[in-house]
């Protein structure tokens, strides 16, 4: 059955569907046991999946809302890949996240007013998404700085930071940010001004720009880590920091701009979310996308692609519960159960592994080997 | 080996696409198990279901497919909650009671909720609902305003009806008031009218205070300035005299005005040392704070909104009353007014006001004076007594 013969494509599909393996049979186990869950609390599974499916995928409105939702979900599960491929564990994507929201929604709302005169967008929303980015880029260098010199860890950092973050975030947008009109009572920014809004793709659909942008920076990740000095660092200092400053890579400033890239990477989510969605940012707004994020990195194994469909999956997961609801009156937490028993099964593959009874890496090396290529 | 597993699982995967698409929807919809949490749906569901929402597993079961919305004679109904749950024990949960009241009285024929669980799908919640033919859809909290407001210009057919949502013509609602929406709002002051009153006539120091969060709000202002125009209706009426104290937590930002229970008990307590013996707490959790400390000193405290008797267990003893927003007989109203052709136009349709029950206080209420607030409710319902307080705080 293995014989050496093998046609070379098939063998380079084995090789591109060997790493999907687990992950798609995490997939499967989380929707059969979802459906279980459905069924032992007197749901139809099979009804509420079909709603699932069609409010996700079903008409051009759906694709649309699926990549609406996707998009901040493949920003921000770049930004955990990017760390882990550092070897760094970026808990405060959710952070970073929010004060991208609040530097691009203040330069979008309040820059015309500062400077008195409008701005043209070509220059207004670069600005705001640009320093969105910053933000997310410089609040996620400081727990990388504190890893670098004083080996203060990241993820208790990260953890802490995320606090401090919202806070502030709370703070702005109840106190100094907060939207004048007498009518508003919630606490959200004053919408940003026309010429800082980035424009839906087609007509009568949300889905924007932001999307198009999110697959081209997970392609430009991808050629950073795989074709680049940088990403060679990043990764080698991810493997093994000692070997890497034995080659002589400056292992501090590698993780400092590891972290400072991931934070970028979850300040575009935000800030993008703010320029083409929102156009204004709103607290709650967002909420556990930074946590989500690991969840997808994890099941995208922290590959830029596999990142960008895991995203989609979350994404049509959360737009499907939707219909999923308004057919079944299924409360939509199941689709919460679901991605949480997703996340298990990735990070547990021992699991997975021993049900559908999957030979570990070392074994299949020495299966690789053996196909005789 | 392996390949057998890929298969198997691919035949799975199979299986539960071709059953998804071909299977036709003859099973009947669940009941909706209403649960706060994941876990708990897979323990306690069940039972949740039956004793939770016994009015929906009694209308919709019989009933078991969703009818055809589209056609003229069938009226369905849809809820759109803000981000949180439909089984809240508040603010959700009592307009969702509104709709389904609607369907139990037969005024509609179909009704549906949709938990939002995340802002950016309130137009696509509200779009489900509109683009399936629902003759109404029915959102609720402040947040929603904007998606209602332009989902009600995208379905000039379509009814909608926001809670909360005090909307006015300005930039970003030109078209405003639209003929297919109306937002509930409410008379905050004639509700705190009728606790004045109440605090008032059992008062025995004739000395009441009141906390509250900003008046910048102006539903704060309203209650608070009602309080003490219910006080010193009956002040006239009973020739008594009777020192009311309203304090606004204005001197903070919005962060912290409604969420500060602390500064809300320490007010209340330097207002019970100075001898007054009901206090009112309105605003959030800082009149949580004042209720809270007041049931502790063993003074009236007057609570907000809700039946605070049932959100406050720790001060349930010492619940004189509460000031109230009741939302479920709007909602049911409004759905009523509306499949009879007499949909409120105006763009604001001004839901009732109320007090709550006094529970284990009854005793200390006198028939008397449990008669005088029945006139008062009355007379403020029908318009013959008025609180005099205007709707917003006049500028200095």
């Amino acid at each position: 059955m293995q014989s050496s013969n093998e046609p070379g494509f098939i063998k380079n599909l084995r090789q591109w569907l060997e790493p999907l393996i687990v992950p798609l049979l995490a997939i499967i186990t989380a929707v059969i046991l979802g459906g279980l869950i459905i069924k032992s609390v007197g749901g139809d599974p099979f009804a509420a999946y079909r709603g699932l499916v069609q409010g996700a995928f079903g008409s051009k409105k759906a694709l649309s809302e699926t990549a609406v939702w996707a998009t901040p979900y493949i920003f921000a599960g770049l930004a955990v890949a990017f760390a882990f491929k550092g070897g760094l564990f970026n808990i405060g994507a959710e952070g970073q996240l929010a004060f991208g929201a609040v530097a691009a929604a203040l330069i979008g709302y309040a820059l015309p007013k500062w400077l008195g005169h409008d701005i043209p967008a070509f220059i207004h929303i670069p600005l705001a998404v640009g320093l969105g980015m910053l933000a997310g880029g410089l609040w996620a260098a400081i727990p990388g700085a504190l890893k670098a010199y004083t080996g203060g860890h990241e993820v208790i950092n990260t953890i802490m930071m995320n606090y401090i973050a919202l806070n502030i975030t709370s703070f702005l947008l109840n106190g100094p940010m907060k939207d004048p009109n007498p009518l508003n009572v919630v606490a959200r920014t004053p919408a940003i001004a026309k010429s800082a809004r980035i424009a839906p793709i087609f007509d009568g659909l949300r889905v924007h720009w932001g999307f198009v942008l999110a697959l081209l920076v997970a392609l430009l990740i991808w050629w950073i880590l795989q074709k680049t000095t940088l990403g060679f660092e990043i990764r080698t200092v991810g493997s093994n920091p000692d070997a890497a400053k034995y080659a002589g890579i400056n292992v501090q400033r590698t993780i400092i701009i590891s972290m400072a890239i991931s934070g970028m990477l979850a300040g575009l989510a935000g800030a993008i979310e703010v320029t083409a969605l929102n156009y204004r940012h709103e607290l709650g707004f967002a909420v556990g996308y930074g946590f989500d994020a690991i969840a997808i990195a994890l099941l995208g194994k922290t590959n830029p692609f596999g990142v960008v469909l895991a995203a989609i999956l979350f994404g049509a997961m959360r737009n499907g519960g939707t219909r999923m609801q308004f057919l079944t009156q299924i409360p939509v937490d199941i689709i919460s159960v679901i991605q949480a028993l997703i996340l298990l099964f990735v990070a547990a593959d021992a699991i997975i592994r021993f049900i559908y009874r999957i030979r570990v890496r070392e074994e299949r090396v020495v299966l690789t080997r053996g196909w005789g290529g | 080996m392996k390949k057998l597993y890929l298969v198997t699982a691919l035949m799975i995967v199979a299986s539960i696409i071709l059953t998804a698409c071909g299977a036709p929807a003859t099973t009947a919809p669940t009941q909706a198990p209403v649960t706060s949490a994941p876990t708990e749906a897979m323990t306690e569901a069940p039972t949740a279901a039956a004793t939770e929402a016994p009015t929906q597993a009694a209308t919709q079961a019989p009933s078991g497919q969703a009818p055809d919305c589209t056609k003229p004679d069938v009226f369905c109904v849809g809820f759109v909650t803000d981000v949180g749950k439909i089984d809240d024990k508040s603010f959700n949960q009592t307009a969702w009671e509104g709709v389904q009241k609607a369907q139990s009285d037969g005024v509609a024929n179909w009704v549906q909720y949709i938990e939002t669980t995340d802002s950016k799908d309130y137009d696509k919640n509200i779009a489900t609902f509109a683009d399936a033919g629902y003759d109404m859809v029915v959102t609720w909290g402040f947040a929603l305003t904007d998606a209602t407001y332009n989902a009600a210009k995208q379905y000039p057919n379509t009814f909608f009806v926001g809670g909360d949502q005090f909307l006015s013509k300005d930039d970003n609602h030109p078209d405003w008031p639209l003929a297919n929406l109306v937002g509930v709002v409410y008379n905050e002051d004639q509700s705190g009218f009728l606790v004045g009153a109440l605090a008032a006539m059992v008062s025995k120091s004739h000395k009441l205070g009141a906390v509250c969060g900003t008046d910048a709000v102006p539903p704060v202002w309203r209650y608070g300035e009602g309080y003490k125009a219910g006080a010193a209706y009956e002040d006239a009426k009973n020739s008594t005299k009777t020192e009311v104290t309203v304090v606004y937590h204005s001197d903070v930002g919005f962060d912290k005005t409604f969420t500060d229970p602390t500064w809300g008990a320490d007010t209340a307590n330097s207002m019970i040392d100075k001898g007054a013996d009901a206090i009112f707490g309105c605003g959030g959790k800082t009149g949580n704070g004042a209720v809270d400390a007041a049931a502790q000193r063993k003074v009236y405290a007057i609570g907000v909104d809700t039946d605070q008797y049932f959100t406050l267990p720790e001060a349930a003893s010492q619940m004189l009353s509460s000031a109230m927003k009741p939302e479920t007989q709007p909602v049911a109203d409004i759905i009523k007014l509306a499949k009879d052709g007499k949909f409120p136009t105006g763009g604001l349709y001004a839901g009732p006001s109320g007090y709550a029950p006094y529970h284990d206080l009854a005793s200390a209420v006198p028939a008397n004076v449990d008669a005088e607030m029945q006139a008062l409710l009355a007379g403020l319902t029908d318009g013959s007594i008025k609180t005099n307080v205007p709707p917003v705080k006049p500028a200095q």
